[in-house]
């Protein structure tokens, strides 16, 4: 009977047991549903936060139409503002365009109205602006953030409405190595800001706060959309081009480096050149060369206009070729410097890797270099520059080969260990700087450049899809060096090759320009070193166009003159623009040597409020005059997101600031744990249902014990 | 005597365990509060903020799921303790932010019990310290077994990994089989506060 009944409780109570799981399990159990289809969130939809949740973000598609009349390219970009949401909004869009394009023309298209912008002082401008958006107003508003960075606000598009608005802009081209060479820069790179993050200081609308080196870096660093969030068909951002060429001689060659593009000859030396995908998203350069015939090829040039009684002229003026028999080539002390920060990561790494590579093959034994790599911090090959014996140069590919892209790009330190005073100073110093510049602390570099400098010569190499071409520009010029730009892995031979030949064989030095008219002003006011294939390139003020220019120099440690006669010439407008234009970039530079701000910023708002310019102290604005936003709505403030530079890996960029954050490399037992963890996938249940379980069979084993105890 | 002694002796380790089993997820609970409140901290200031004073981990991610209603702090690493209070990170794999396989880890009872309501499709928001935001979309779900790690390396896509033990129900934790849901990034935001 006792046994009987222990027996028939065990199975009343695995039973109740039992009936309880069942219970357990079908309160949770809920099955997986059918595959749910994907929500109606479109692929290739920047989603932005706002104080109503996430909203779409607006587009904006860009049309380029470039005007290139000889050595002077006049651009036309049409951006064209998709409002995807239900709201009334404002687009913020921030966009970068060439090193000293003379932003001149802004205008807001709306319902088939143009509303051409004016030129007003930067705060005169903003306060228009903001005016226009409180009166519900549609308005557009163009700053420079850098010389070559823009950004353009338009407020006022209605849900699901489009504006167009356009920037024009005018630049002298590069000729170099007997060639032209035009460049549409379509993304802004994401840029390294130095610097402790200061909390609550900026106001954009950017991924990066301000810091103390960097205090705008709110407005420089748009957010930036993800590989493959644009989808084939509809990409994020795409943009058009088209170039209408009329070089003024019989051209040996146009090419794209870049893009793929269609070359259409049309009448007398006239070409049309489109990108042959007719729609790409903006992740790349556009970048096209042509070269003259041989014969045709340009040794001399002037481009003049009149303007308000005043004569404004653009020189150009090619030495003579310096191939002649005899010339000896001048043992040097090179320096080369190689960014290895993480913005470098994938086809840019390797750019710069094969480049010093082909500039270590270069060197010859009685040259002395030494190799400085730099990220967080930075290395020395080797302590002070060595001779370029085989042993060392063989040492310093290995060392080469073994450098991977990784961390910030602090630049200061490796420039200042680049133009350290204390190494031999009797030979011709180049240091060459291998990099993307994707910094934003470029004052604080220009200006250690200016004070370091000394008998060096500084020679910047931009690589990547997207270098940051002002910086490489300017710290060239303020170097006294030159700047070269390689965008493509297949150049970098080519371009290295150039830029070697040219160093190795300065064509003239000590450069002085004379003129019989005066005053005359030109800009720059020194002119940098000339190397092989270079041009002189002056823009002048003068009185009257008469007389001759005079240009002397030092070739090969003798003297050498050139006269030209100042007279005939090509007519064309924006001359004008075009030499404020320099004088501003030589206004700005000043500021590095310790000009008082003040008077630059005068100097340089009466330049540009006389040449109607976007300068950094002006800005255009345009406002229509007929309010259409709905009384009482205020539109939302967005963003534009811009693509990622191509070759640039998101994770490089993106984890680097991460690292940075949290600075903190995993100490060596976490390596551990973590390297235990990656053979097994991580557990992940508690033990709380299994200690209730035996809690619960304990209790009513005591409690059946205590109780069969007491009827025993 | 002795039977009542066992008998109470039962009793009393029985207590002790429902007590403990009835913690473990009142700890899950509560830790996930004092971790919503660091977050907000360490997204205001910019640093690092520990949930509570000896805690040795602190959250580096928000990860949410907008149509299950479900939000719950991620927090570095994925040792044990750290799983008792929320899902972790695992830090051999992409940061929360960045673009590539992003593993988190958490526990099929408590955290991550809702991984089994997930479907294709269903969106998944990760919030980074500093504001960045990501959008998933859930992929695949699959089952797998532990040896099978392959979906926690680096993939050079933006992706999500979520791992949790499976099945869901099993009352011995430890079993060899795991639940993974692969989602892929679909919007970015780098977002200023």
């Amino acid at each position: 009977m006792n046994n009987r009944a222990r027996v028939g409780f065990r199975i009343q109570g695995v039973g109740f047991l039992g009936v309880l799981l069942l219970l357990a399990m079908s309160s949770t159990a809920q099955e997986l549903g059918p595959a749910m289809k994907p929500g109606d969130a479109k692929a290739g939809t920047l989603l932005l936060r706002t104080a109503k949740g996430l909203r779409p973000a607006p587009t904006v598609h860009t049309d380029v139409q470039i005007e290139v009349t000889g050595m002077i390219a006049r651009t036309t970009v049409e951006q064209r503002f998709r409002n995807p949401s239900d709201e009334w909004i404002e687009g913020i869009y921030v966009f970068p365009l060439p090193e000293r394009a003379a932003v001149d023309t802004l205008a807001l298209v709306v319902g088939g109205r143009l509303i051409v912008g004016e030129i007003q002082t930067r705060e005169e401008a903003r306060a228009t602006y903001e005016k226009a958006k409180k009166e519900g107003r549609k308005a557009s508003l163009l700053e420079q953030e850098r010389p070559n960075l823009f950004t353009t606000s338009v407020t006022g598009i209605g849900p699901g409405e489009e504006v167009r608005i356009g920037i024009e802009y005018q630049q002298d081209l590069r000729y170099d190595q007997g060639g032209f060479s035009l460049r549409f820069p379509m993304v802004v790179g994401p840029r390294y800001i130095p610097g402790a993050a200061r909390v609550g200081t900026a106001r954009g609308t950017g991924w990066a706060m301000g810091t103390g080196a960097v205090p705008d870096a709110a407005r420089i660093t748009p957010p930036v959309a993800p590989p493959g969030s644009g989808s084939k068909d509809s990409s994020l951002n795409p943009v058009r081009i088209r170039v209408e060429l009329d070089a003024g001689m019989d051209l040996a060659r146009i090419h794209s480096p870049s893009h793929g593009v269609r070359i259409q000859s049309l009448e007398g030396t006239r070409h049309r050149v489109e990108l042959a995908d007719p729609s790409v998203p903006a992740e790349s350069d556009f970048v096209l060369n042509w070269r003259p015939a041989p014969a045709d090829a340009p040794v001399a040039a002037i481009f003049h206009e009149e303007k308000e009684g005043e004569h404004y002229a653009l020189l150009m003026i090619m030495p003579p070729d310096p191939q002649r028999a005899g010339e000896e080539r001048v043992p040097r002390e090179t320096i080369f410097v190689i960014d290895t920060s993480g913005s470098m990561h994938g086809e840019s790494m390797e750019q710069a890797k094969r480049a010093l590579r082909l500039a270590l093959a270069r060197l010859q034994p009685a040259d002395r270099f030494n190799v400085i790599a730099f990220a967080d911090t930075t290395r020395k090959l080797f302590p002070h520059a060595v001779y370029a014996q085989p042993t060392q140069i063989d040492e310093a590919r290995s060392w080469v080969d073994g450098l991977a892209a990784e961390g910030g790009t602090e630049m200061l330190t490796a420039l200042q260990a680049a133009l350290d005073p204390t190494e031999e100073a009797s030979r011709i110093r180049q240091v060459i700087f291998i990099t993307d510049g994707a910094i934003g602390d470029e004052a604080r570099l220009f200006s250690e450049i200016r004070k370091g400098l000394g008998r060096s010569r500084l020679f910047t190499v931009g690589i990547g899809s997207a270098p940051n071409a002002h910086f490489m520009a300017q710290a060239a010029e303020l170097g006294r060096g030159t700047s070269t730009l390689i965008g493509q892995l297949h150049e970098v031979q080519a371009k290295m090759a150039e830029l070697f030949s040219k160093l190795e064989s300065p064509v003239l030095y000590d450069i002085e320009l004379g003129f019989d008219v005066r005053p005359v002003e030109t800009w720059p006011e020194r002119i940098p070193d000339l190397y092989l294939g270079e041009p002189i390139v002056v823009a002048v003020r003068l009185p009257e166009l008469a007389g001759s220019w005079i240009t002397k120099g030092r070739r090969g440690g003798k003297p050498w003159q050139v006269e030209l006669a100042l007279e005939g010439g090509q007519q064309h407008a924006g001359i004008a623009r075009l030499w404020a234009r320099r004088k501003i970039a030589s206004l700005t530079g000043s500021l590095y040597d310790g000009a008082d701000p003040k008077t630059v910023r005068n100097e340089i708002v009466a330049l540009g409020l006389r040449h109607h310019l976007v300068t950094r102290h002006t800005s255009l604005v345009a406002v229509d005059v007929t309010p259409t936003v709905p009384a009482g709505v205020v539109p939302d403030t967005r963003a534009l997101p811009t693509n990622l530079p191509k070759g640039w890996s998101y994770e490089h960029v993106f984890g680097e600031l991460r690292a940075r954050e949290q600075n903190l490399p995993p100490a060596p037992n976490d390596v551990l744990r973590m390297a235990r963890h990656a053979q097994h996938l991580p557990q992940g249940g508690t033990p709380a249902a299994f200690l209730f379980w035996i809690g619960l069979g304990c209790l009513l084993t005591g409690a059946w014990l205590a109780r069969t105890r007491r009827t025993a | 005597m002795n039977r009542k002694l066992g008998a109470l002796g039962l009793v009393a380790v029985g207590c002790v365990c429902l007590a403990h089993s009835a913690w473990i997820p009142a700890k899950a609970r509560l830790a996930q509060l004092l971790l919503a409140h660091a977050w907000e901290r360490t997204q205001a200031e910019g640093v690092d903020v520990r949930p509570w004073p000896w805690a040795d981990t602190h959250p580096v991610a928000k990860l949410s799921v907008p149509r299950l209603g479900i939000e719950r702090m991620v927090l570095a690493g994925i040792s044990g303790r750290t799983m008792a209070f929320g899902p972790g990170h695992y830090d051999g794999s992409a940061q929360p932010g960045t673009a590539d396989n992003i593993v988190l880890a958490g526990h099929r009872d408590t955290h991550f019990a809702f991984l089994r309501e997930l479907a294709a499709g269903d969106e998944i928001h990760l919030e980074a310290s500093g504001g960045t935001r990501q959008l998933f979309r859930v992929e695949e779900t699959q089952v797998l077994h532990e040896s099978q790690a392959s979906v926690m390396e680096p993939t050079g896509r933006a992706e999500l990994t979520l791992i949790t033990c499976f099945p869901f129900d099993a009352v011995v934790p430890g079993g060899p089989l795991r639940f993974v849901v692969r989602a892929r990034a679909e919007k970015i935001l780098i977002s200023l506060r």
